[in-house]
């Protein structure tokens, strides 16, 4: 059961520089976003209509954005974790692994024992001490920047989330999820770039959790394909949270949410690129759901 | 039923590549992950914890001794590439090696030499190759939609150094040089790939923050009289990931590719492509991997080597169109040393 997820989403792709448009978009993106005002307007613009469920990484402007934004304490968020950018930047110079064990230094005890004493009893028998004191100081150090919020959920990025489906491995997935059910009582997300393949996985391996990922009328980024996604959003009983939804951008609000009419989708992650733009999706949205 | 045979593969090197392939491995039906292979002593503990299923092994004889295999992925620093798969050639399997083929000239040619008498096969990682919209491109260009190209203008720009760095891939002794060799040869396959063969280059490079070169800018001499020009940095604010940027003239009209699109101006309607634009973006190519990780096209990568090693056919990017880069980047380095142009014939 998922507790208080909101049906629309604002999504900080747009506030992270990524396009997949244009270059020009991009860029323009970077720039106009770089200042934290510029977020603030569109975390305005958002709260106007309504939409309390923001979706965002710890990106230095996005973190300043949530500063300055006086109604902050009203939004419920969904940090996705880890910035998986910011680990393979440095793991360009410190390996991978080098990356992973010096974001995870300087985590004290009494963090450890704070976060992780309920679920260690479940977890420690599938995984060695060792191992699961990294993965709560990570999961921790992703986190930090974000307690005096108010979490609605945590998200596993796509890139853990589809490695540990790759690599075949439910526990770090099981992990995730007691860690941040037990420790932060929040539910967990887990976002994928494969939905159609990670759900008849997660049915196979037990693991009930709710899955962020793309869906949209045109079927962009829907793998292995459009129709066994949507056969799986009828059939499959998950929660699930619908990313992509305008295409990256290709469809119009109008085009875009009629396709989920009917669908057993349970929310939709937008991003947004201006002020104009959330008025315009939010509110087709909202009379195309029926919120 | 006899089960299907699928190829045993072994991973050397398991870095940010290296893992990504293992991933991808498992999730191509046809193919076994068998046997993992790093000198970093340290990963054994996470790779039992991480999932995967075959074994460890911090010595690469001592897999290739105890474990049977049939291929292998390579994706250590380039430098080891050679060493590497003189063991894997030796133990008779089919190689695929990351991008570039090594980490020098002589390196590569020692490389590919490897298998000139040998029934094996043999990929070198130069994505851009299985990317949807490059490819798209490649067939325009092919189909003379823009009718004969005269000129070419190129570019690939990334935001990654920006003051001194750590790590093998600035270290000229294990990467083979700068952007050029890591991050451009992307471009240089696509346009080997694309306008080949590459007649002459006359090139300028600049250190900014490092030993190795952050910046060049290269002038081509292609057959069939085509003219073109790369410019490349990793030292420009703005790219948050690698972006290139092909314009290609020719007497129908030009072409213009980046990451996100191919937009076509055409003096006539030719092919089914109207007079005057056409945009294709990336987002409307259809879906056709079945997996994605890390990247565009990897899967698809690591789909065609298994297809390859089962049905004993050419992968798409073989050890020879390496090699080929690996000349363009060699005749580049010589150019931008001697100031002078460089004929790709002098390099052999
Ligand atoms: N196709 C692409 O887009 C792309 C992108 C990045 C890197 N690459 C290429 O992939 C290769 C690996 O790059 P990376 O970024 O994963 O590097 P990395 O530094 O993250 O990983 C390299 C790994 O190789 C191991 N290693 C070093 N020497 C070895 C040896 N002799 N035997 C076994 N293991 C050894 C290291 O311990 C390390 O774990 C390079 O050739 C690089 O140019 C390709």
């Amino acid at each position: 059961m998922t507790m208080g997820l909101e049906k629309l989403i604002l999504g900080s792709n747009a506030f992270e520089g990524v396009s997949y448009i244009s270059r020009t978009q991009a860029l323009h993106y970077m720039e106009h976003f770089a200042k934290e005002d510029n977020i603030v307007a569109i975390l305005e613009a958002a709260n106007s209509l309504g939409v309390r469920a923001f979706m965002c990484s710890n990106c230095p402007n996005i973190m300043a954005a949530l500063q300055k934004f006086p109604k902050a304490g009203e939004l419920s968020l969904l940090p996705v974790i880890p910035n998986a950018y910011e680990y393979a930047m440095e793991a360009s110079e410190k390996g991978v692994l080098g990356a992973v064990l010096t974001k995870a230094k300087g985590f004290s005890m009494y963090q450890k024992v704070r976060l992780g004493l309920r679920a260690l009893t479940k977890i420690k028998s599938v995984i060695s001490k060792d191992v699961l004191d990294l993965l709560l100081e990570l999961i921790h150090f992703e986190l930090a920047g974000f307690e005096k919020y108010k979490l609605g959920g945590v998200v596993l990025h796509g890139q853990v989330t589809d490695l540990a489906l790759s690599s075949g491995n439910p526990h770090i997935l099981t992990i995730f999820q007691d860690l941040v059910r037990d420790s932060y009582e929040v539910e967990p997300i887990l976002a994928t770039h494969n939905f159609g393949v990670l759900l008849p996985q997660l049915i196979e391996w037990k693991i009930k959790i709710p899955v962020l990922g793309p869906l949209n009328q045109k079927g962009f980024m829907m793998r292995p394909s459009k129709d066994e996604c949507e056969k799986l959003v009828e059939e499959s009983g998950y929660t699930i949270i619908a990313k992509k939804v305008l295409a990256g951008g290709r469809l119009t609000p109008e085009e875009a949410f009629p396709y989920f009419q009917g669908k057993k989708v349970e929310s939709f992650v937008c991003g947004i690129g201006s002020v104009p733009e959330a008025y315009h999706t939010f509110s087709v949205a909202k009379s195309f759901l029926k919120i | 039923m006899e089960e299907a045979k699928k190829v045993r593969i072994g991973i050397i090197g398991l870095g940010k590549l290296g893992i990504l392939h293992t991933g991808l491995v498992n999730m191509i039906p046809r193919a076994e992950l068998a046997g993992l292979a790093d000198i970093n002593r340290q990963l054994a503990k996470y790779i039992q914890q991480s999932g995967l299923k075959a074994p460890f092994f911090s010595d690469l004889g001592q897999m290739l001794g105890e474990v049977p295999l049939d291929a292998a992925i390579v994706c250590t620093p380039a430098s080891a590439n050679l060493g590497i798969a003189e063991k894997c050639i030796q133990a008779g399997l089919d190689v695929f090696i990351e991008k570039p083929l090594a980490h020098t000239f002589e390196a590569a040619k020692r490389i590919a030499a490897l298998v000139s008498q040998k029934e094996v096969v043999h990929a070198t990682g130069y994505l851009f190759a299985h990317m949807g919209l490059f490819k798209k491109a490649k067939s325009l260009l092919e189909a003379n939609v823009i009718g004969a190209v005269h000129r070419f203008r190129s570019s690939m720009y990334t935001s990654e150094v920006f003051g001194r760095k750590k790590g093998w891939v600035y270290d000229r002794s294990q990467s083979g040089g700068g952007v050029v060799i890591n991050v451009a040869s992307h471009l240089l396959y696509l346009l080997h790939w694309y306008f080949g063969p590459v007649r002459s280059v006359f090139a300028q490079a600049k250190n900014i923050y490092l030993d190795v070169e952050d910046a060049a800018s290269v002038i081509f001499e292609c057959g069939r009289d085509v003219v073109g020009s790369l410019d490349t940095s990793w030292s420009v604010p703005g790219y948050r990931l690698p972006y290139i940027d092909v314009r290609v003239e020719g007497d129908n009209g030009t072409l213009e590719l980046n990451n996100d699109y191919i937009k076509l101006y055409l003096y006539k309607s030719q092919k089914g492509f109207a007079k005057e634009w056409t945009t294709i973006y990336k987002i409307d190519l259809p879906v056709t991997s079945k997996f994605e990780l890390g990247a565009e096209g990897l899967y698809e990568e690591d789909q065609d080597f298994v297809d390859c090693c089962l049905d004993r056919t050419s992968p798409a990017v073989t050890w020879q169109d390496g090699l080929e880069v690996q000349r363009l980047i060699e005749a580049i380095y010589r150019s931008a040393e001697g100031r002078a142009v460089v004929g790709l014939e002098e390099v052999e």
